[in-house]
């Protein structure tokens, strides 16, 4: 493993039945650093997430997190996830999804209330911290997301799809808020289909195509690299990979 | 230590409001409420000896409310997790399965449990209304009621992750009051089949779970008085037993289920 890395992928497979979802897959995530994940629909993004959180071991392979195994709910303890489509408990306020997650981390009330505070108001949810959750749009409920992920002040943000959802205002908040978490040295992983806001917020993209990674590079090589934007080379990439 | 107490805080709390906030299990309270009421009114024959079937009949309300509410609590503890994707979430926190299961348990045992001391509350004032006494052996069968109670969430938890709710909750229903009605007259049955039939009779009794252990209602009704002590805890470590088994599959289940 290379020392000091936030997340190490090395050589990882991972195969449903006779169908390899991720095949030879190693990526190494520098703390502090944005990545953005690419592909098309079943090119292996979400099940290496999955592996990233521990949740699915790899057929072959090794994942580290933060310079541990992410089984180990200790690992975990620094890690925020945010999957792509999820419907929070129904009968739930936000100020209690997020105290209920808070003490699923093991946070003191204290602490619990003060992160609720902190992050309802940055995701723009302090106005609908009461009402139930079953009455929220699915862009509310997307921050509802954000904020559960940020509860822990983890180290190792992985969010599935973060953009899926969310109105123009709240998407320029969130991108402030992960280049604000970037700021404070936290590293941010995510997965989408967001070509234009992958461009704005990352400092490397990795492009999967049916389990391979077929390309990583810094954003800020693009122009130099025959494409004059992500989505060209997004493209291209998977063009010249076929 | 500390970090398993929050979480099983957290579990606890989410298991409460689930089960408080849901119509269907407010609708069933009015209605052991509405029935309670006149029951507690009634003046049978006006023989007052007869009100111990009125009694009868709260106790077996209260029972068919109480399974009710613990093969839902049980139900809805993980099928809803991963329907809605929030099982990915909560497992990405720093819990594992075997003490997200654990902890959810609890919950759902500690929410079962406050429906059926509600459904107790009831019981208890329609007998008073009535100018009825307790009987020595209410406290015992109230004791045996919840540990029934914590049996069945647990036959319930693991049929949530083998079969489908319909699947599970019909199955869960079916072994449970069989086993209340007929389970103590299994053996008898027996005798009177050809021997693979006998078989079959004598290992469902081996192996089904006796709710008709925790029934006092006919002690509790006709005042017969309490079991022995030795009995009353054999009963209650074979619930804690019985249930430690079921959750022990249902965690291998858990353990194995690919996310």
């Amino acid at each position: 493993m290379k020392s000091g890395s936030a997340v190490d992928i090395d050589s990882v497979s991972r195969s449903f039945g006779s169908v390899k979802a991720v095949d030879g897959l190693s990526l190494v995530l520098a703390p502090g650093e944005i990545v953005g994940f690419l592909g098309t629909n079943g090119a292996g993004k979400t099940t290496t997430i999955k592996m990233t959180l521990g949740l699915l071991a790899p057929t072959s392979g090794t994942v580290k997190v933060l310079g541990g195994d992410p089984s180990d709910p200790r690992v975990r303890a620094h890690i925020g996830y945010m999957p792509e489509v999820a419907t929070y408990y129904p009968y739930l306020d936000a100020r209690e999804l997020l105290s209920f997650y808070g003490g699923i981390c093991g946070l003191d009330a204290k602490t619990v209330r003060r992160r609720t505070d902190e992050l309802l108001d940055a995701v723009g949810l302090a106005d609908a911290a009461k009402r139930p959750l079953k009455t929220y749009s699915k862009g509310m409920l997307q921050r509802a997301g954000i904020a559960q992920a940020l509860l822990n002040d983890p180290d190792l943000l992985v969010l599935d799809e973060p953009f899926t959802g969310l109105d123009p205002l709240a998407r320029i908040h969130f991108r402030e808020l992960l280049l604000d978490l970037k700021r404070r040295g936290k590293t941010v992983f995510f997965s989408s289909h967001e070509l234009g806001e992958t461009e704005l917020l990352c400092d490397r993209v990795a492009i999967m195509k049916k389990g391979h990674c077929v390309y990583q590079g810094p954003v800020r090589d693009l122009a130099g690299d025959g494409a004059a934007n992500l989505e060209r080379l997004f493209l291209k990439t998977l063009e010249e990979a076929k | 230590m500390k970090l398993f107490l929050r979480q099983v805080r957290s579990l606890v709390k989410l298991s409460f409001l689930e089960l408080w906030r849901r119509n269907d299990v407010f609708a069933l309270l009015l209605l052991g409420l509405a029935l309670m009421v006149p029951l507690s009114m009634a003046t049978p024959f006006g023989a007052a000896g007869a009100s111990r079937y009125l009694d009868e009949m709260a106790l077996l309300l209260v029972w068919g409310f109480s399974l009710f509410i613990a093969l839902g609590a049980g139900q809805r503890l993980f099928p809803p997790e991963f329907e809605s994707r929030t099982i990915y979430p909560l497992l990405a926190k720093p819990i594992s399965r075997g003490r997200l299961l654990v902890g959810k348990y609890i919950g759902a045992v500690a929410a079962a449990w406050s429906a059926l001391a509600f459904f107790y509350v009831l019981f208890v004032a329609s007998v008073l209304l009535r100018g009825g006494a307790f009987a020595a052996e209410l406290p015992q069968a109230i004791v045996l009621h919840f540990a029934f109670v914590a049996l069945a969430v647990a036959v319930s938890l693991l049929g949530s992750l083998l079969v489908t709710a319909s699947a599970n909750l019909s199955l869960s229903a079916i072994v449970l009051v069989g086993m209340f009605f007929f389970g103590r007259r299994l053996p008898e049955y027996a005798e009177g089949l050809n021997p693979a039939l006998a078989w079959v009779v004598k290992a469902v009794y081996a192996v089904a779970p006796h709710a008709e252990f925790f029934d006092m209602r006919q002690r509790l009704v006709h005042g017969w008085g309490a079991v022995d002590g030795i009995v009353f805890s054999v009963v209650l470590l074979y619930a804690a037993a019985y249930a430690a088994a079921l959750l022990g599959l249902a965690a291998l289940v858990l353990r194995r289920r690919r996310l």
